[in-house]
């Protein structure tokens, strides 16, 4: 068997159920091609995911986890944005403690039709991968 | 207790099956924990796929289901019901979309799409075989509906509701219902003014004693949601405690030292501080306009049934749906668009509209009679990717109603009409055809050469590559370029953002799906109506009017309605009461109870929007949401990371 | 025959069941009141079941469709009568109307079928398939097609040798020869027009040639060669069966001509051509797809991008008047046109003509009523008596229209339309 190259990082993203998910269907919709590497959970609100979660993807495999969050659109008000940072924060301690790049956890406020912002960054994102951690 | 999980896999009709090896990815989950049987389908949501399913339910007692097929955004209600059918809770179904977010996204790699499909159906596995049944939890919905904006949709609406005996309270920004409509005279594609059909719907208004009209008011504050709105709204006073004689009205208009433009005429002409209705505005009576009135006191002076005095009254409302209906502005072309505030006889075509109106016998600019009219299509539409790149739809009709009326009140006139190509879809095209058998003028151009407009040495030239001669040069002196200005939304649309409206890429409030639940919002007990939710005419913004009352309707008629039960949940062992949680609720769901002398947290379940904030920032890791528990998240994260 | 089971009442009657009049009916049920459907076709859905994917959104038609016909046909409230007209309504009063229902028997029994389509496989007649636009034959015994709802076999009486194959075979015994046309006699309070529209046929302009030369097909046609349920499960010319590589598509075929006798837009062949146009170049990504047009009408939300996204995909826009199309002897077409933007008149070759055929009325519901009279608009639509303040209403008080009874539309819009019929027709059973 022939080594297989690695194309895509395996990415984990929190997607929430009315601005941030809308926006990645969208961009299926409009055959906005990115790595089918890339898998969502869907979640009420992203200022609500836990960081044991994303520890958790890391251990079990996952290069990357990218929080599609609600960013000012959010139906649960405004304090999501700040919120949702501070879980990133603290999870960044968390990863560094456990010599994790944190640059693996990545957040971007995607709203209900960012699409092409959701492309553009989780390829991005996948390009970092690729070149920073190992198959 | 066992699971027994059935797996449907949809082809989608080739959308999901050209792209995803559907029968691949049946055979590589039919072995999984927990599945006791596994098919593909032509179409999950079709009929005889449902009543498969219910069979197969009950003929085989699964205790849940997944379905691997396009966005639950789509037909999440669908199978949640089939599941109730066959007398399963809808929450032991899980779905997996393999379509949005797999075969069209990735329909440039089959084999790496088929593996996602696996894993996106493994991860709903794992939740399946943790879901558990749950019980929605029931809210009261109080019987009223909002209608926010008082345009020719918020007022059918507002009539719509009424008759179906449901309490309205109709909220109109401005002192005068009627919205855009009011200004109009003669409209297409009947032969009404605006003036008879706002008065004719004013009557059926104020007839109707279930709808309370507030004009001048303003919903400052929203709190609740679906069911139970509170609003705040703010009602500005109209400064007037009954009616001035008329000649006492007109000597307080003329004594008033404030002239603004006037608005109602787009900045063609100018009014006073106190100002009285135009004919076509209702409720007919005389108002002030407090943002430029300095009090100085000298109207009160004249009439005694002024008084300024009064202050804005903050009323507090109830109700179960909110309508939104706050229209449309139109277009304002940028400084020197094709010779706009540059050139002096260039309009756009609503000031046009008001200027007939507004001329009897000769139609006259600058001292001028008019002879040649060009009139400049798609000014504010049909723009380059940063700009409004739609089409506004109603304008090539409105330009060409305008320039046919125009040229039957004053026959001398000639119209040039520089366009895009001609829109009058439907029965309008009737209209165009019209207008080409009185002899008007067409010359198209397009993206590339647009026209131009120039004003040198008193003459105002318009000059276009005419691609209906072959792109040779056209150039027409106007004594008028009425530019035909589309649609935008509100400029100030900050009522949406208290709603938290979801904006379409055209910066319209969107829809939820365009055909599928055309007037409802991603906020649920919000329905959008009229010209905010995208350009349209006033049959069009009728019709979406009346269809979104009866969704707002069918939210509040039945007194009760159900509410997802997804809240959180309190691990009362793990809890030791720091308080965190509360401060990260924006609900004030969260207060602290007793439970064997020890002190925790108690989550008021009605209360609780189940959005999980406080989750994240409990030290001890107590906090859970419904349907959203570590087991539940991790087992998905464990199956997705297994490939 | 007719016993006092043929006697039956509804809330609300919704003649044609279509989009419109699936949404019209729906709104009504989830409401309270009940209602009888009336579909002339041996399944509802309309036209919209029977296209492939929608613009602007490119959903496919079936995904939004058969949710929504098997949420109809399911609902409580709602009672459906397929292969069935209406003879006549007659408005006694103020909610209270009486209709005479007649319904075609099917000879198949729909509960006891199965749709396992052995019956189909035993006929031996063979007919062109109204379904699939007669691209392809069907039997005498045969499934409408395959998302049909009620999905159940039927007898097509009139090419049945009766030879009684189909009975022999059918495992659950649900072909019935005896059914006999039935007659009902329905009270119903109010009534909702939902009678759609009838497609242009284009053999009324000879120098297109269509039915002449076997290439050129309507746009109808290619919906259903495009459709996930279609029948050659590929794009192809049915004059050989060669996979085409040069398409034309003719806008405003039988519309916008007043020679035909149809002055008016039918505002939705622009977009579904330009629809039609992306799908293709995504099934055919080899092939040249010109559209020949007067205007673009990409006047809807969504609808100016969307032409803009055919135009980057390489779709040709040729502003051009068709003339005569002409074959040649391979099947492929010579295409005479005037081409506007240069004023002269050229040719050009392709393999294979669509005809976007325009809406025509369908004027069937004039005939329902008795005394009153259902005033039709000059085009033969149903005549909207208050088009901007109640686009609903008709001459008759109590009876609505819904979707494209009353003019062209799209979905978006027929929906809507359905959903203005529907507030009308709850608000004139309460009120009244
Ligand atoms: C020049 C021109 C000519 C036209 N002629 C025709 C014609 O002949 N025939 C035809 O069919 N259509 C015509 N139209 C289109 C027609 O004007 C629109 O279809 C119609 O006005 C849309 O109605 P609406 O109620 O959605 O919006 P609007 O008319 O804009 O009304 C919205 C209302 O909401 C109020 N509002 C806004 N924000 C708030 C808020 N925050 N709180 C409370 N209230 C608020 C506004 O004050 C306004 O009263 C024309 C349009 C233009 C520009
Ligand atoms: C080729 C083509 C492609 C299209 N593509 C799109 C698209 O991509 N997007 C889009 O938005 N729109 C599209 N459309 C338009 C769309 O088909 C219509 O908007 C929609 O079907 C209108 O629905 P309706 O219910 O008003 O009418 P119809 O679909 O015509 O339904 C009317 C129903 O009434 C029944 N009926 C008629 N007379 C009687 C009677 N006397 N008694 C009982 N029943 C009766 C008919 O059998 C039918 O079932 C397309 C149209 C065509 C022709
Ligand atoms: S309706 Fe006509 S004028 Fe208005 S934007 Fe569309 S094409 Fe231009």
């Amino acid at each position: 068997m022939t080594e297989k190259i690695r194309k895509s990082a395996k990415i984990l993203v929190f997607s929430t159920e009315k601005i941030s998910d809308p926006a990645i269907d969208m961009a299926g919709l409009l055959k906005l091609h990115y790595p089918p590497t890339v898998y969502t959970i869907t979640v009420p609100c992203s200022s609500g995911i836990k960081s044991r979660w994303i520890l958790h993807a890391y251990e079990k495999g996952f290069d990357g986890v990218f929080i599609a969050a609600d960013g000012t659109d959010c139906v649960f008000g405004e304090s999501c944005t700040e919120k949702t940072g501070q879980l990133v924060g603290r999870t960044h301690v968390l990863m560094k403690e456990k010599s994790l790049d944190p640059a693996r956890l990545k957040m971007a406020a995607i709203c209900s039709v960012c699409s092409e912002s959701f492309v553009k960054q989780i390829k991005g994102f996948n390009e970092y991968l690729l070149k920073t951690t190992n198959p | 207790m066992k699971k027994k999980i059935g797996v449907y896999i949809c082809h989608c009709g080739g959308n999901i099956s050209d792209y995803v090896d559907v029968e691949k990815v049946k055979k590589s989950i039919e072995d999984e924990g927990g599945v006791y049987l596994a098919k593909t389908t032509m179409f999950a949501c079709s009929d005889s796929n449902q009543k498969d399913m219910v069979d197969d339910i009950k003929g085989n007692e699964l205790n849940g289901i997944v379905v691997a097929s396009c966005s639950p955004k789509l037909h999440l209600t669908t199978f949640r019901n089939v599941s109730e059918r066959a007398d399963l809770n809808k929450y032991n179904y899980v779905h997996a979309n393999i379509r949005e977010q797999d075969s069209w996204a990735h329909s440039d790699d089959k084999n790496g799409a088929t593996e996602k499909a696996i894993l996106l159906v493994k991860a709903a596995i794992a939740k399946a075989r943790l879901a558990e049944p749950l019980i929605p939890n029931k809210i009261q919905a109080q019987k009223a509906v909002a209608v926010i904006g008082g345009g020719i949709a918020g007022m059918k609406a507002a009539i719509a509701l009424s008759d179906k005996d449901c309490p309205v309270y109709l909220i109109e920004k401005a002192p005068f219902v009627g919205g855009r409509v009011a200004q109009w005279g003669n409209m297409f594609t009947s032969n009404q003014t605006g003036e008879e059909l706002i008065t004719k719907l004013y009557h059926e208004l104020i007839k109707r004693k279930n709808i309370t009209l507030f004009t001048g008011a303003e919903v400052t504050h929203n709190a609740g949601s679906i069911g139970d709105f509170r609003l705040k709204v703010s009602v500005q006073p109209r400064y007037f405690t009954g009616t001035c004689e008329e000649k006492q009205l007109q000597q307080a208009i003329d004594a008033c030292p404030v002239e603004v433009l006037d608005e109602f005429n787009f900045n063609l002409t100018k009014r006073k501080a106190i100002y009285r209705n135009a004919a076509s505005e209702y409720p007919q009576t005389a108002t002030i306009d407090m943002e430029n009135c300095t009090r100085c006191g000298k109207c009160e002076a004249i009439c005694d049934k002024i008084d300024l005095s009064q202050k804005e009254e903050i009323l507090d409302l109830h109700v179960g749906s909110v309508l939104m209906a706050t229209g449309f502005d139109p277009y304002t072309p940028a400084e020197g668009e094709y010779g706009y505030n540059e050139v002096d006889n260039v309009l756009t075509l609503p000031q046009f509209v008001r200027m007939l109106e507004l001329s009897d016998k000769k139609l006259i600019r600058n001292g001028k009679e008019i002879k040649n009219i060009a009139y400049i299509y798609c000014v504010g539409s049909r723009q380059e990717e940063d700009g409004n790149t739609y089409c506004s739809r109603y304008c090539c009709t409105s330009a060409i109603h305008t320039s046919v009326e125009v040229k039957k009140k004053f026959p001398g006139v000639y119209n040039y009409h520089f366009n895009r190509g001609i829109r009058t879809y439907g029965k309008q095209e009737l209209l165009y055809a019209e207008s080409l058998q009185l002899g008007d003028i067409y010359l198209q151009g397009d993206e590339e050469s647009l026209p131009e407009v120039s004003g040198e040495s008193g003459k105002t030239m318009v000059k276009v590559k005419d691609i209906l001669s072959a792109g040779r040069l056209i150039e027409v002196e106007a004594d008028l370029v009425v530019l035909v200005t589309g649609m935008v939304p509100r400029a100030d649309n900050s009522v949406g953002s208290m709603f938290k409206l979801p904006k379409g890429r055209d910066k319209f409030f969107n829809e939820i799906h365009m055909k599928l639940r055309p007037v409802e919002t991603f906020i649920d007990g919000v329905t959008i109506a009229g010209a905010c939710q995208g350009p349209k005419n006033i049959m069009e913004s009728v019709n979406s009017a009346l269809a979104a009352a009866t969704k707002s309707y069918s939210y509040v008629s039945k007194g009760e309605l159900e509410t997802e039960p997804i809240v959180a949940e309190v691990d009362a062992e793990l809890c030791s009461w720091c308080d965190a949680c509360t401060a990260a609720c924006p609900f004030d769901a969260i207060s602290m109870t007793n439970e064997s002398s020890k002190a925790i947290a108690l989550i008021n379940n009605s209360v609780c929007k189940g959005c999980g904030m406080c989750l994240p920032v409990c030290p001890t890791d107590a906090l859970n949401l419904i349907a959203y528990s570590n087991n539940e998240i991790e087992s998905m994260i464990d199956a997705l990371a297994a490939g | 025959m007719n016993g006092p089971s043929n006697q039956l009442n509804f809330d609300a009657l919704v003649v044609g069941g279509g989009i419109a009049g699936g949404e019209a009916a729906l709104n009504l049920a989830s409401t309270g009141y009940k209602v009888l459907l009336v579909e002339k076709e041996l399944s509802i859905g309309g036209k919209m079941i029977m296209l492939s994917k929608v613009f602007p959104t490119l959903d496919c038609a079936a995904c939004i469709t058969t949710p929504k016909v098997s949420e109809i046909s399911r609902h409580p409230n709602i009672t459906i009568f397929t292969s069935s007209e209406i003879s006549s309504i007659n408005k006694i009063a103020e909610n209270n109307f009486e209709a005479t229902v007649v319904r075609q028997p099917r000879y198949v029994v729909i509960e006891d079928c199965t749709a396992c389509q052995l019956c189909e496989q035993a006929c031996p007649v063979s007919v062109p398939d109204q379904y699939q636009y007669n691209l392809v034959g069907r039997k005498a015994a045969f499934i409408p097609f395959s998302i049909a709802s009620p999905k159940a076999a039927a007898i097509d009486i009139e090419n049945c040798v009766l030879c009684g194959a189909c009975e022999k075979v059918c495992p659950t015994n649900c072909i019935d020869f005896t059914q006999e046309v039935e007659t009902f006699q329905v009270n119903a309070k109010t009534v909702i027009l939902a009678t759609g529209f009838k497609l242009f046929d284009p053999l009324m302009i000879p120098r297109y040639g269509f039915g002449l030369y076997k290439n050129v097909i309507t746009s109808m046609q290619m919906e259903r060669e495009l459709a996930p349920t279609r029948p050659f499960n590929t794009v192809l010319r049915p004059g050989d069966g060669k996979v085409p590589d040069k398409i034309a598509y003719v806008l405003c075929t039988g519309s916008r001509d007043a020679t035909i006798g149809n002055p008016i837009c039918s505002q939705i062949c622009c977009m579904y051509s330009i629809k039609q146009a992306q799908l293709l170049m995504g099934a055919l990504p080899m092939a040249d797809v010109t559209i020949y047009y007067i205007n673009i009408r990409s006047f809807g939300k969504g609808f100016d991008e969307f032409y803009q996204q055919a135009k980057g995909m390489g779709v040709n826009f040729v502003k051009g008047k068709i003339g005569k199309i002409s074959e040649q002897g391979n099947g492929n077409l010579t295409l005479r046109y005037e081409d506007i933007n240069e004023g002269i008149v050229k040719e050009a070759d392709h393999d294979m003509v669509i005809l976007s055929v325009g809406v025509l009325p369908n004027q069937d519901a004039s005939d329902f009523f008795g005394q009153d009279e259902l005033q039709l608009d000059p085009y033969n639509f149903i005549h909207q008596t208050d088009v901007l303040a109640s686009p609903a209403l008709t001459s008759i008080k109590g009876v609505f229209v819904a979707g494209t009874a009353s003019g062209p539309m799209d979905i978006p819009d027929s929906i809507l339309s359905a959903g203005s019929a529907s507030s009308e027709a709850i608000s004139y059973l309460i009120q009244e």
